[in-house]
């Protein structure tokens, strides 16, 4: 019998490799979304067109992630560990894993499992994954007592055989495109390396690992974005003019929440802001946490590091 | 056996919280029913009541009331009114019924069930509606430690989505009716010449940031298409282009 970790491995595999189509709901408190997908692997790339059925028209077109490019996330769900000052990133450590049987969703058999955090510094979730494919099916996320507080579902998906008669190039003209950066790929057993940026975090929740760096552009705003293998939170760090008159403000979008800190160094106004599918606690500790790193107290005299 | 009153006495735990499922209900109510038989052929037998014997879902019953009266400083009184009842309930004569009574009867179930769901949907809509009378007010709704743990409720949420609170100047603490240590009241804080920052370009620096997250967050996760159903763009978004 396959084992959780297995199970979540081939998820992890299943949701990059296979083409598919589906339409999707999403439930928070009550409000409910449905939403249109198609991701579609050709010629080692996936290409994934989203489109939202209610409310405004929003449709989203991501291409061109390589099939090879495995990430943090990747690496930590299908069981590799990643390396990080010298520790070991491993989801294990930080969550437990239950089979909790069978069910079936969108009409299809898939096995339940519940991920239970081993710490009050993430939520706990309820994923099933279609026995045949890996596909995850349902996504429910869970607070810290246990109450759902999400609830991610498929409700009908075809696995496409053929879905060579999808139009990329028509489909791609309404839609808002995203191009995919490749920097963030890494290879097996890899050293996640710090970041070249005047800001350091003091203090990052355990099992947390650098997922991808977005350094200061012309927009005056660096991104670090960060995950344990299942939760991720950004942090954005912007020096901007239209920022700089913010007030410290908590925010939420559903299960998304944000925590904007304000704070001054070498004489500049800094707005830092973290935002994830994290407990609000936390993501307020990691804000409060970054502090101008070794580069920054050696840099240029306006603190432009980089 | 002990095990078996061990489920019984969490079973008439749960119902007195009223939390019992129908299957706890169906056996206490089988357990009293036991009881019941018992203590006739005991009262008949001449023995001691058998409303004593520590096990009995009624002894049970009677003790966890009496702990929970006690608590909440009532008189405790010790006193059993469902023989009373089930012998009214023997001596009252069966209804007749009519097949068409019958029909009629689940009808009515059936119309009381429907009235009830449309209360419930209008008073969703009702909580969800804005209100017209703060439309020159920022709501900043208060966050706590764990607000999303109050998801039992209604959404009460922004149409374009955000909820920004400032943690600088929380001005009133209005009365609030949960108990929960976590929940902090909302927080109104009208538009002043003290704000110096733009209601729509918060707005607007939010929104950017959570679709920067959300793009992100499907590329660096293994949530599939998830985060891309967290976040819709809003309202001033849509405008805009």
């Amino acid at each position: 019998m396959e084992s959780a970790y297995d199970l979540m491995a081939r998820m992890a595999k299943a949701s990059k490799e296979l083409s598919y189509k589906g339409l999707f709901t999403y439930e928070y408190r009550g409000q409910l979304r449905s939403i249109k997908v198609v991701h579609l692997v050709r010629d080692g790339q996936t290409y994934e067109r989203i489109v939202h059925m209610d409310g405004p028209e929003r449709e989203i077109f991501r291409r061109g992630d390589n099939l090879d490019c495995l990430r943090a996330a990747d690496m930590l769900l299908r069981g590799s560990s990643l390396k990080v000052n010298d520790t070991y990133a491993e989801l294990e450590d930080y969550y437990e894993f239950y089979i909790r049987g069978d069910g079936r969703i969108a009409g299809r058999q898939v096995s339940l499992v519940e991920i239970l955090p081993k710490d009050k510094l993430r939520y706990g979730y309820v994923v099933a994954i279609d026995k045949e494919t890996g596909l995850m099916l349902q996504s429910v996320l869970l607070s810290q007592s246990g109450k759902p507080l999400e609830r991610f579902q498929y409700v009908e998906i075809s696995l496409a055989t053929n879905l060579d008669n999808f139009q990329l190039s028509s489909e791609m003209a309404k839609s808002e495109d995203i191009d995919v950066n490749q920097s963030a790929c890494l290879e097996a057993n890899q050293e996640i390396e710090p970041v070249p940026s005047i800001w350091e975090p003091q203090w990052l929740p355990p099992g947390f690992v650098l997922s991808s760096y977005q350094p200061e552009g012309a927009d005056g705003q660096e991104s670090w974005m960060y995950t344990d293998g299942l939760a991720v939170f950004s942090v954005f760090i912007d020096s901007t003019e239209g920022t700089r008159n913010f007030p410290p403000l908590d925010a939420k979008l559903g299960t998304t929440v944000a925590v904007l800190t304000k704070t001054q160094y070498r004489n500049k106004l800094y707005a830092i802001c973290v935002v994830g599918e994290i407990p609000r606690a936390t993501a307020a500790q990691v804000a409060n946490a970054i502090r101008p790193s070794a580069i920054g107290e050696v840099g240029s005299p306006q603190g432009q590091g980089n | 056996m002990s095990d078996q009153t061990e489920r019984l006495a969490e079973s008439l735990s749960a119902l007195m919280d009223g939390e019992a499922s129908e299957i706890e209900m169906h056996r206490i109510l089988k357990e009293v029913g036991i009881d019941q038989d018992q203590k006739t052929s005991d009262q008949l037998s001449s023995s001691s009541a058998s409303s004593s014997k520590p096990s009995s879902a009624r002894a049970i019953w009677q003790r966890y009331n009496m702990v929970s009266a006690s608590l909440a400083g009532e008189p405790v009184a010790k006193i059993d009114f469902s023989a009373a009842i089930s012998a009214a309930i023997d001596e009252e004569g069966a209804h007749k019924v009519s097949v068409i009574g019958n029909i009629m009867s689940s009808m009515g179930r059936l119309a009381i069930a429907a009235s009830v769901a449309m209360v419930a949907i209008l008073g969703v809509q009702q909580l969800n509606a804005p209100d017209p009378a703060s439309a020159d007010v920022i709501q900043f709704a208060e966050m706590d430690i764990e607000s999303t743990e109050q998801n039992t409720g209604p959404a009460i949420q922004f149409p374009s989505g955000f909820q920004p609170s400032i943690q600088a100047r929380t001005v009133s603490a209005g009365g609030n009716v949960k108990t929960s240590q976590h929940l902090v009241p909302v927080v109104e804080v009208r538009k002043s010449a003290e704000q110096q920052f733009s209601e729509k370009e918060l707005r607007a620096y939010m929104d950017d940031i959570m679709l920067k997250h959300s793009n992100n967050a499907a590329l660096n996760s293994n949530q599939g298409m998830l985060p891309f159903a967290r976040v819709t763009k809003s309202e001033a978004r849509s405008d805009k282009e």
